[in-house]
């Protein structure tokens, strides 16, 4: 039985998982380090999910739609940007306010240009980039369905994921934007006071993580699903930012840490599908990843610390 | 010198009056009008809409009291969301807490069989406020010890629960029958409809009491606002909450325990969310099902932020939310536009609440205008 | 040609003409000094030539041409450096990040740290301002972090160097390494702008002094034609109090006792290593120390904010050594906190709220759970009258009142609850000097009601004209006690930096025991 659980299939699905969640959390680690609380993850994430399967609707080509999702991020996190960088408003509220509007709009422009609340139609979606047949059997062939199932069977977003992890953590800490960023966070008067825009700093973090949370979506239609549904994304913004939390607030860690609810979710999955077997209901598997969270959170913060001007309005003068 | 120190503070006290009731009326207002602009740009008839969300809030007694059923969950959910932001929290877990109160009410309603009515109702009104309760105290636990933010788990929280229900209405609690629910509660376990306290003959007198489907929840529901206000107001639980929600270093210097009021604060407010489940389950569907909420814990968020967190406006604030919900179906039948525009609607209202700024902005231009007029 | 020139300048908030056509020049290679009250206009006419407020009249002249600054991008650009008094770090950077933050070296956007680094290390060594390029700011003493900021200053290419108070953190020892750092600043050709409000100071650094107060320049003058006296005169515009009248001490029972007290701070360190002491009825006790040597620490065990790990705390003959923020009040502790916005005060509660903050819980003002509104409104009238606390009515928001008018809320709650023990940290930081006066009178008059007072504070001349016993703490330990009247601030200042202890060597302790500086003739 547990041969039937632990099987390369496993941990590719970990990977694939791990993949929006990761990019989600990475969107958080930049915009939190910048100072801005970025709750609306999660409808950002809904938004460009919905605009990458529009977008692939209407001409056909996936890439168009993992465009589109990024752009869609991008414009609706510009109005978190206004709202808590321009306008100081509470950061987590406004958070909220576009988790509740990317649920509004979405719904909205669904009935409006397909006529019925629910799921979409199927769309063309991105395919694995590797395909490589296996060869011959004996030991090497299993070393070899496992070493493929792994690493070689994914789609474009997955590894372009840990592209942008790696990206990202190296910018962080080498470049003149990463530097920028991490003193954002912590000290923006500081930022300030030796002619670095502080506005301009924490808009860019924010549609940063406008586009990667958008890419978040572009993974969950363009390559994991094929269809958008209302309200798809399923708490994933929330358990991003604990991922960012649990990863301190680095890009390598978000990515290791969203690799942990990747694999909650893709063993609570592998479960379900032997509920034969194993005789609890569904449902338990899929509080799997919630409960998860609650206890990462639990166990990791008052170790971990957050930059210290995170939530807090900044005003010139 | 003491004369013109003792008018400022007067004209500000008007001004802050003003801006405590203003600003909540402008953004509605304006979301409104953002609403309207964003069906005309999709086609929609804009007025024609507007008038039939109207008519299917307002038209008649009966829809009256499908404002007023809607508006009674939201005042619950509304006051939750209130309370925690008094001392500083953000319940954004009202849904997960509201399930729980609900499936409470579900449970021990049909447990309670063949008592009667005035110790059935409040006993499932109790139970439900304390699952809610007890739903928020492992969030509060994790905030008040170690500062787990309470947005995310409490979020957590709202999953965990949903799932829950989810399976007890497909496992233990199932009724008989191929629809996954419970069974249905009697009457001594239901809150009864306002216009069945009345006899056929009033009813004819007096038609606008008429009110449908709405029922002796929204009683309950004022009555709680009012206790809630009292004590924000006049205890020292709500002082030392408000206190807390201000300024935690202050409070813990003067002696209160920072934690402890955390804990409590988080509490009721999962409390009162949980009373806005048994309302529901009491007053509605008279049992517990997947999808018996839609969403109220997250309009909760609006209706608190609207009333500016005050427990009396979250009344005003609800009966808004209710008849946009409530002509939203009438809307949708009438004029074609999807009911999510409400949700929109919603959205913009949060919006310009948080970012008041924007308003001002408009009020102060306003203000430069006509005084450029004037000159 | 002076390297600045101000010319004029007006800054006006709403309500308040902060700065009032305010003209200075200021030369190459000079320190100029600019003196005046909290609240006399220096900060902001140093943030109007900064570029981090824009002046609605006047104008600001470098090297003689007039010049818009309108960022602190431009001044920096124009040589313009500033050491803020609350400092421009980030913590958790390095030392070397935090001096090319804004102006980093390399290509293409990415850090060529190696240079940071070396460009880091040859400012150091031409200035002579030792650092470690590698530390964290959070790791650093506060001495060095402002040595970090000049570093800043120098890196960025400052011509001009505007210091903020930059004595107030620092000991006394590091005030006199400061000093010859501005010295050797000077030499290279820099020019110095050095705001402060402590007069001894100007007298030992500066070449000229230019007085404020209420936002104007009321003088200018040279430490050659001028003497302490007749500057603070000038500064507070009429004659000083240059002591307080205070009666002899008729010491009661003992009010708090405590023996081999041992308190952590947060990381788990001993910041409080075994103190006894004890503070009796009627007797005013002050623990005088660097910032930072376990005085908080120490403060926080009696008032309850935090558990000893060992020893005990005895109020009345009460153990109180675990008792809680709020046993201790009831237990008869009273406590004016150092950071009065932090902890002081509530500050979106209106006064009376203010005014019943600590007590809330406790007759007359609640009873079974419920406020007593009227009771409460009564008293912060009563309390209101007689703390000339200036306000039209008991229900003006805390957050709307002036910084010496909440102050006086804090006073009038603390020593109007009537305690057994008054613990007043730092209670006249940043207060003007009328409500310095004022505080002071309070905590006298607490005193001469037979209560005890335990007063904490950096303020040498504070310690020195209210205590009738003076503990030295050093090190989470008391190092040295004196009889009021046996002190003078340079033998405070000694001990204070470990003089009389054994922890520094003996070179070390006859140069802090020069270094201290000579506060004994303008003791307010």
């Amino acid at each position: 039985m547990l041969g039937d659980i632990i099987t390369p299939d496993l941990f590719a699905s970990a990977l694939r998982m791990a993949t929006p969640l990761a990019l989600a959390a990475i969107g958080g680690t930049l915009c939190e380090r910048s100072g801005v609380v970025n709750i609306a993850l999660e409808g950002i994430m809904l938004t460009g999910a919905f605009f990458g399967t529009a977008a692939v609707l209407a001409t056909g080509n996936p890439w168009m739609g993992v465009g589109a999702a990024m752009l869609a991020g991008v414009a609706i996190s510009s109005i978190h940007a206004f709202a808590s960088v321009n306008l100081r408003a509470d950061q987590v509220v406004s958070g909220t306010a576009i988790n509740l509007l990317a649920l509004g709009v979405t719904g909205f422009l669904m009935e409006l240009w397909y006529g019925h609340p629910g799921t979409t139609a199927s769309i063309q979606v991105l395919r694995p980039i590797f395909s490589f047949s296996s060869p011959g059997g004996g030991f090497l062939a299993e070393v070899w369905r496992w070493v493929n199932g792994i690493v070689f069977s994914h789609t474009p977003i997955v590894y372009l994921t840990i592209i942008i992890a790696v990206v990202a953590q190296w910018a962080m800490y080498r470049t003149k934007w990463g530097l920028h960023l991490r003193a954002l966070g912590e000290h923006p008067r500081a930022v300030d006071t030796v002619g670095v825009s502080v506005y301009r700093g924490r808009w860019v973090a924010v549609l940063m993580s406008g586009a990667l949370a958008g890419l978040a979506g572009a993974n969950l239609t363009i390559e994991q699903v094929g269809s958008f549904t209302e309200n798809m994304t399923n708490g994933r913004g929330f358990i991003a930012l604990a991922a960012n939390i649990f990863g301190r607030w680095t890009p390598v860690g978000s990515y290791l840490a969203s690799l942990l609810f990747g694999f909650a979710d893709a063993l609570q999955i592998k479960l379900q599908i032997l509920r034969d077997v194993i005789t609890v209901p569904p449902q338990f598997f899929l509080m799997l990843p919630y409960v998860l969270t609650v206890i990462v959170l639990a166990g990791v913060i008052g170790r971990a610390v957050a930059p210290a001007a995170v939530g807090e309005p900044y005003k010139k003068g | 010198m003491s004369e013109p120190r003792e008018e400022i503070p007067v004209q500000r006290a008007w001004m802050a009056i003003a801006q405590k009731i203003g600003t909540p009326i402008l953004s509605a207002a304006l979301a409104i009008a953002i609403g309207s602009f964003i069906m005309w740009i999709s086609g929609y008839d804009a007025p024609a809409a507007y008038g039939a969300l109207f008519k299917g809030a307002f038209g008649s007694p009966k829809q009256i009291g499908d404002t007023i059923l809607r508006a009674t969950p939201l005042i619950f959910t509304g006051l939750a969301v209130a309370y925690g932001f008094r001392a500083g929290l953000f319940n954004i877990g009202a849904e997960g807490q509201l399930f729980m109160g609900g499936l409470a009410a579900a449970a021990l309603g049909v447990f309670l069989v063949g008592q009667p009515w005035i110790l059935v109702a409040p006993a499932l009104l109790i139970a439900s406020a304390l699952a809610g309760a007890a739903w928020a105290f492992i969030p509060a636990l994790l905030k008040a010890r170690i500062g787990a933010h309470e947005v995310i788990t409490t979020m957590m929280f709202t999953y965990i629960a949903r799932y829950l229900v989810s399976w007890l209405v497909v496992g233990p609690l199932k009724a008989e029958g191929q629809i996954p629910q419970t069974a249905a509660l009697m009457p001594e376990a239901q809150l009864p409809r306002i216009q069945g306290l009345f006899s056929q003959g009033a009813l004819e007198a007096f038609p606008f009491l008429n009110l449908g489907r709405a029922h002796l929840g929204i009683a309950v529901a004022i009555i709680v606002a009012t206790i809630v206000w009292l004590i924000l107001k006049y205890t020292t639980l709500g002082y030392e909450n408000r206190a807390v929600g201000f300024n935690a270093f202050a409070s813990e210097t003067a002696g209160i325990s920072v934690q402890w009021t955390t804990v409590k604060a988080l509490c009721i407010s999962g409390a009162l969310a949980g009373l806005a489940g048994s309302v529901e389950v009491m007053g509605v569907h008279h049992r517990i099902f997947d999808q018996f909420s839609s969403g109220f814990g997250f309009t909760g968020i609006a209706v608190a932020l609207l009333a500016k967190n005050h427990p009396l406006g979250v009344i005003p604030a609800a009966l808004l939310f209710g008849a946009l919900s409530a002509g939203a179906g009438t809307m949708q039948l009438e004029a074609h536009v999807p009911q999510k525009i409400i949700l929109i609607i919603q959205a913009l209202v949060i919006f310009f609440v948080a970012a008041e700024e924007i308003i001002l902005w408009f009020v102060r231009r306003r203000q430069k205008e006509a005084m450029s007029h004037a000159g | 040609m002076p390297v600045l020139e101000l010319r004029e300048v007006t800054k006006v908030f709403p309500g308040v003409i902060a700065n009032d056509r305010v003209s200075m020049t200021l030369e190459r290679g000079e320190i100029v000094a600019l003196l005046g009250e909290n609240g006399a206009g220096k900060s902001t006419l140093m943030n109007v030539v900064y570029g981090l407020l824009s002046p609605d009249h006047g104008e600001i002249l470098l090297d003689g041409k007039p010049t818009k600054i309108r960022s602190p991008r431009q001044a920096i650009d124009h040589g313009i450096g500033m050491v803020h008094q609350h400092f421009m770090l980030v913590e958790p950077l390095t030392v070397t990040e935090n001096i090319v933050l804004g102006r980093e070296p390399g290509r293409f956007g990415i850090i060529d740290f190696a240079d940071a680094r070396a460009k880091v290390a040859a400012i150091s060594k031409r200035y002579g301002l030792k650092i470690d390029p590698d530390a964290r700011i959070m790791d650093l003493s506060v001495g060095m972090q402002q040595r970090v900021e000049i570093l800043k200053a120098l890196y960025q290419g400052a011509g001009v160097l505007i210091l903020d108070e930059p004595t107030a953190v620092l000991t006394p020892q590091e005030v006199r390494e400061l000093f010859a750092v501005v010295q050797s600043l000077v030499a290279e050709g820099l020019s110095v702008v050095f705001i402060t409000h402590k007069l001894e100071e100007v007298m030992a650094v500066a070449d000229r002094i230019i007085v404020m107060r209420g936002g104007a320049v009321v003088g200018e003058t040279r430490p050659s034609e001028t003497d302490a006296v007749g500057l603070a005169r000038m500064m507070v515009g009429r004659d000083v109090v240059l002591s307080i009248e205070k009666g002899a001490t008729t010491c009661g029972d003992t009010v708090l006792d405590v023996v081999e007290l041992q308190v952590k701070d947060d990381r788990g360190l001993d910041a409080v290593a075994g103190v006894t002491f004890n503070v009796c009825g009627g007797e005013i006790v002050a623990i005088a120390g660097v910032s930072g040597n376990g005085q908080s620490e120490l403060i926080d065990a009696i008032v309850g904010l935090r558990t000893p790990s060992a020893g005990s705390i005895a109020l009345m003959g009460v153990d109180i050594t675990h008792a809680s923020a709020r046993a201790s009040i009831e237990a008869g502790v009273s406590h004016i906190p150092e950071d009065r916005h932090r902890r002081g005060l509530v500050l979106e509660f209106d006064l009376a709220e203010n005014l019943v903050l600590g007590d809330h819980r406790s007759a007359p003002y609640a009873s079974h759970g419920f406020m007593k509104p009227r009771v409460v409104a009564e008293m912060a009238r009563t309390r209101i009258a007689d703390y000339d606390i200036r306000t039209p009515s008991e229900k003006v928001l805390a957050s709307s009142m002036s910084g010496g008018n909440q102050q006086k809320v804090v006073v009038a709650r603390e020593i109007g609850r009537d305690p057994e023990l008054l613990v007043a940290a730092q209670p006249t930081r940043g207060l003007d000097v009328g409500a310095i006066e004022f505080v002071h009178k309070q905590i006298l008059a607490a005193r001469e009601a037979g209560k005890g007072v335990l007063l904490i504070s950096l303020e040498l001349e504070e310690v020195l004209s209210l205590a009738d016993r003076i503990l030295v703490m050093y090190e989470g330990r008391i190092v040295r006690e004196f009889v009021g009247g046996e002190a003078d601030a340079e033998t405070l200042g000694y001990h204070m930096t470990g003089g009389g202890g054994s922890k520094l060597d003996e070179g070390a302790q006859t140069e802090a025991a020069g270094a201290a500086p000579s506060e004994g003739e303008v003791v307010r």
